[in-house]
């Protein structure tokens, strides 16, 4: 069965880099634009394989997401890898915090993406 | 950088426009309201995006100017540094900066470097408190590429992880399997002595720990890095011990980076090189290949040498081929791409659903068709039609955006005018929402510029003229857009000067555009400010006046089918009304019914319907009907008497009443019935006839029939002046 | 006021500018008994009658406006506009719709009769008849065989008053 990941970014375009890496990678996925939107699309019980997302985001931003989802039964061991930047590596404190897995540094090209996938994706 | 994400650079280039236009934007509301924090995350948020996903395509002088803003923008949004005009200032000419940084990523337009350096110092200087570290790192993450390891080493590797390891989704096993990939564990031993027992046990936690032998010839940091996500929290130690006698394949880093090609090439259906495959299969050995394809040389250098072309020609050809593929390049920028709501698409794939269910209704009856079911099957052909309109308008729909778009750039401009010219201006926007065309709103950009220039520039006065006047220090200019007709309507008015009549004449004269003593109307005298070269500027300032103006303004308007017109008060402003013709235009309307009649209303001019009690419209003496709408009489209009109908009720109980509102004004208008809501393409009533009082367009309804759209601001003109007949 | 730049496009039918009646092809239709034609030139098609949107503040004979395919198109009843009773409408109504300075009209007559050749002599000067009846729409007398066919001048037909928004009976300020 396909695995299947959930992305939160508000940038369109963030967004569908991921994506499309994603699906080439064969995974089947979720998009959300932010927080509020990611939750409410898992909401119903929905499990994923994989979430990565943004951290400055409206509506609900990165980290309360990651804490939301956390709370969530079919988020709680799921691997959750956020979008950071170089120079908000103090966010990155508060989403391992908030229970981040991992964390992936922009800019990254697909390689990198599905590499640091793969550490923390359960064989 | 292999990149597979070049492919969304315009998609990247489309956003970051909006992000700009949300980053300008919220600056110049700052100036207003210093300390809302809503809108300087909002700020921060879009350039942050921009920041990280210029990044992504490697555009790094955008990446890192665009981190300079951030830092900024981060220690006003915490409150470590106050905002000030200097500050708004010197982020408004970053935005600017950062757009021709932009453009210079998407074209390869030049920059001014001079001032992206000197903005990025002044950012850097405004960021005092700042301490972070400039320069974007190249691709993260990727830390210590595996060097190749000539020789083989062992680490000894203990590793505590912390207790919550598994509520970050995080594995050991993991782990294990990533160090396995590395090398080869030699000896894993687990260290179970934090154990609890059982009845303290808490199975979300993790208490055990690892003792690691692993052989690898990667250095110490590739070690680190599969502990990236834990190492800050864990205990670990990872030792280097003594290299190890066993010898492996000296090609191990070269297999790793064979083996991620491969990986590409398969994701990617390439196919493989020719030499690959035969080392692969054994014919050749990897040496010969690389040897053979150090040999190889480009068809250009081959062909110079065997003097079928000289290396002029050579160069001459390559420069062609360097043309051509820039020319690609150029073509590509030009493909213009638009954002459509994904609930318009959702709306358009269930018509086109229905449209499915129609036609195969349609070919079922066709084939076993008998007359008797003609009246169904003209029905189906009804509903076709319907459904085929339907899809037509929608379709059309995708292209409207809303003018604000346009409008957008307006508060920054003048803004920047007032400054320049010494005047106070403010700037008021309305009708934002009005949709039309994308294509119209960029081609209207530049008239529109050039009107609000010019108003800014020659139409208002310098405060002490208007002072000494009697008007407000602050002049306005206000813009303002609608739907008329089939037509949008623009206007661009300031409440300045307004044109001088002498002062043109003279200039014509002067231009031999006129005779000296030539009759003229006033509108004839307005138009000739549309004459090519004609400029009455006694200055010649650097934002307007140069000549080049209202003569391209009025062909830019006309080229799109529309008309320029001017209103003028002496003293009191000049008014520029634009009319864009626009079969495209869609609105949302109110279909209603008057006798046998179906109008429609726009929607965004009404406020609310009610049904009236009996006693509430009331006739004031010669005055007309009026209505108490919670406390604020409102005139009603009869639409059957205006328009000379034969209506069901002439009761106003019995009717309904539809408050609408116009330029501040509101009214009451009497119908029959509401028939409901619905999007209308606003078809011309001018181009087979002509404009109608009271009639702002027609469309195409359900049934084929053509329907009225209602001018509200025409219904009320018509019924202040049968008022003022009646008094 | 509009400033508006006329610009001479050219409608389907090609049609050179300020050509009136000197081609000699006319389609000719009826109202009642009388013959009446109209330069072939300008007739872009000839559809049956259907219902028409009435609008307001117009003169009776301009009966409303249809949808041709998209545009909206006016239409005229001609037997209003020559002061004619009018007839309930047959199977035989039709509107022609004709080409006048770029704009696309509709004319509600009786019935469609023929296309006519008429020589330039067989055509006279409309005749004067006082006062009494508006000639400055026929653009002449036209005789083929025994009929007589009145030559509409559809520049005049329609511009005294029908086109523009100031003639109508309210008159703005």
């Amino acid at each position: 069965m396909a695995k299947t990941a959930l992305v939160v970014d508000d940038s369109t375009t963030m967004r569908q880099m991921v994506s499309f890496t994603l699906t080439n990678a064969g995974f089947t996925v979720v998009e959300a634009e932010h927080g509020k939107d990611a939750v409410s699309k898992v909401a119903g019980g929905a499990k994923m394989d994989i979430v990565v997302t943004d951290l400055n985001m409206p509506e609900m931003d990165g980290i309360a997401l990651i804490k939301e989802l956390r709370k969530m039964a079919n988020f709680k061991f799921t691997p959750i890898l956020m979008l950071t930047t170089e120079s908000a590596m103090e966010k990155k404190q508060a989403g391992k915090e908030a229970g981040a897995t991992g964390w992936i540094v922009k800019p990254f090209n697909p390689e990198l993406l599905l590499k640091t996938i793969a550490k923390v994706l359960p064989a | 950088m292999s990149n597979d994400f070049a492919q969304f650079q315009d998609a990247f280039f489309e956003e970051a426009a909006e992000h700009l236009a949300v980053v300008e934007e919220g600056l110049l509301q700052l100036e207003q309201h210093p300390n809302d924090w809503d809108l300087l995350n909002k700020i921060f948020r879009s350039a942050h995006s921009i920041k990280g996903t210029a990044g992504m395509f490697g555009f790094s002088a955008v990446a890192q100017f665009t981190h300079k803003m951030e830092t900024l923008l981060d220690l006003l949004r915490n409150g470590q540094k106050a905002g000030s005009p200097a500050v708004t200032d010197l982020l408004l000419k970053s935005t600017d900066c950062l757009k021709t940084l932009i453009e210079s990523a998407k074209t390869g337009s030049g920059i001014d470097e001079e001032t992206v350096q000197r903005l990025t110092a002044d950012l850097a200087g405004a960021s005092t408190s700042a301490a972070q570290p400039a320069a974007a790192r190249g691709l993260g993450g990727s830390a210590g590429a595996a060097q190749p390891g000539c020789e083989d080493r062992t680490y000894a590797i203990t590793w505590t992880p912390p207790d919550w390891l598994f509520q970050r989704g995080l594995d050991p096993l993991q782990i294990m399997k990533e160090l396995n990939d590395l090398g080869s564990l030699a000896k894993v031993t687990l260290n179970t002595s934090r154990l609890p027992d059982l009845s303290d046990l808490d199975p979300e936690r993790c208490y055990l720990s690892w003792e690691i032998q692993l052989a690898t010839g990667k250095d110490h940091k590739v070690i680190e890095s599969v502990f990236e996500f834990v190492r800050e929290d864990s205990v670990l130690k990872i030792e280097e011990g003594e290299a190890l006698s066993v010898k492996r394949e000296a090609l191990e880093s070269g297999n790793e980076i064979r083996f991620t090609n491969d990986e590409r090439r398969a994701e990617s259906g390439e196919p493989k090189p020719l030499g690959e495959i035969l080392v692969e299969t054994g014919v050749v050995s990897r040496e010969t290949v690389d040897h053979a394809l150090a040999q190889q040389k480009r068809v250009g250098q081959i062909l110079v040498e065997q003097k079928a072309v000289t290396p002029e020609q050579l160069e001459q050809a390559l420069q062609k081929q360097r043309q051509q593929e820039t020319a690609v390049q150029a073509r590509k920028s030009d493909a213009t791409s638009i954002r459509v709501d994904t609930d318009k698409i959702d709306k358009l794939i269930n018509l086109v659903g229905e449209l499915v269910i129609t036609q195969s209704m349609l070919s079922d009856l066709g084939s076993r068709f008998e007359i008797q079911q003609l009246p169904v099957l003209l029905e189906r052909m009804a509903q076709l039609e319907r459904n085929t309109r339907e899809i037509q308008e929608r379709v059309m729909g995708i292209r409207m955006l809303p003018i604000g778009t346009a409008f957008n750039r307006f508060p920054r401009l003048v803004r920047d005018l007032s400054a320049k010219a010494g005047k106070k201006i403010q700037l008021v926007l309305s009708g934002e929402e009005t949709e039309l065309d994308k294509t119209v709103i960029e081609s209207i950009n530049d008239p529109l510029t050039h009107l609000v220039r010019n108003s800014a520039d020659h139409g208002l006065e310098l405060p002490e003229e208007r002072l000494d006047n009697n008007k407000p220090e602050v002049g306005t200019i206000r813009l303002n857009a609608c739907h008329e007709g089939g037509s949008i309507c623009i206007t661009v008015e300031d409440d300045g000067r307004g044109l001088n009549r002498e002062k043109i004449i003279a200039k014509a004269v002067k231009q031999g555009l006129i005779a000296e003593h030539e009759k003229l109307s006033d509108d004839q005298i307005w138009a000739l400010i549309f004459k090519p070269g004609f400029s009455t500027a006694e200055k010649v300032t650097d934002i307007s006046g140069r000549g080049v103006g209202m003569d391209v303004v009025k062909r830019n308007i006309e080229s799109l089918g529309g008309t320029i017109s001017i209103k003028t008060a002496t003293g009191q402003g000049t008014t520029f009304t634009l009319k864009l013709p626009l079969t495209l235009a869609i609105i949302e309307g109110m279909t209603v019914r008057v006798g046998k009649e179906t109008y429609i209303v726009p929607l965004l001019s009404i406020l609310e319907s009610i049904q009236p009690k009996l006693g509430s419209v009331k006739t004031v003496a010669g005055r007309g009907e009026l209505i108490n709408v919670r406390g604020s009489y409102l005139p009603v209009i009869r639409l059957y008497e205006v328009f000379a109908l034969q209506p069901e009720h002439t009761e106003p109980t019995k009717g309904i009443l539809l408050i609408l509102e116009t330029e501040g004004e509101r009214v009451a208008i009497m119908v029959d019935e509401i028939l409901g809501q619905q999007q209308v393409v606003i078809k011309s009533m001018e181009q087979n006839f002509r404009k109608v009082e009271g009639i702002a367009g027609a469309t195409i309804l359900g049934n084929g029939t053509v329907g009225l759209i209602l001018d509200v601001r025409g219904l009320l003109e018509i019924a202040q002046r049968e008022e003022a007949v009646a008094v | 006021m509009p400033v508006s730049a006329r610009e001479t496009s050219v409608g389907e039918c090609n049609q050179p500018a300020g050509l009136t009646t000197d081609g000699n092809q006319y389609l000719t239709f009826n109202l009642g008994e009388e013959f009446y034609g109209v330069d072939i030139l300008r007739v872009r098609e000839i559809k049956g009658y259907s219902t028409v949107t009435k609008i307001p503040h117009t003169p009776p004979h301009i009966k409303g406006v249809l949808n041709l395919r998209g545009t909206i198109v006016p239409i005229v009843e001609l037997r209003t506009k020559f002061g004619m009773p009018t007839v309930e409408y047959t199977a035989f109504t039709v509107i022609i719709l004709v080409v006048v300075r770029d704009k696309v009209i509709g004319l509600v007559v009786d019935s469609v009769s023929d296309v006519l050749n008429i020589d330039k002599k067989d055509i006279q000067p409309p005749p004067q008849f006082g006062s009494k009846v508006n000639v400055s729409f026929m653009s002449g007398i036209g005789k083929s065989g025994e009929k007589l066919v009145t030559l509409l001048n559809m520049e005049h037909l329609l511009v005294d008053g029908d086109m523009a928004e100031n003639s109508v009976a309210m008159g703005e300020a």
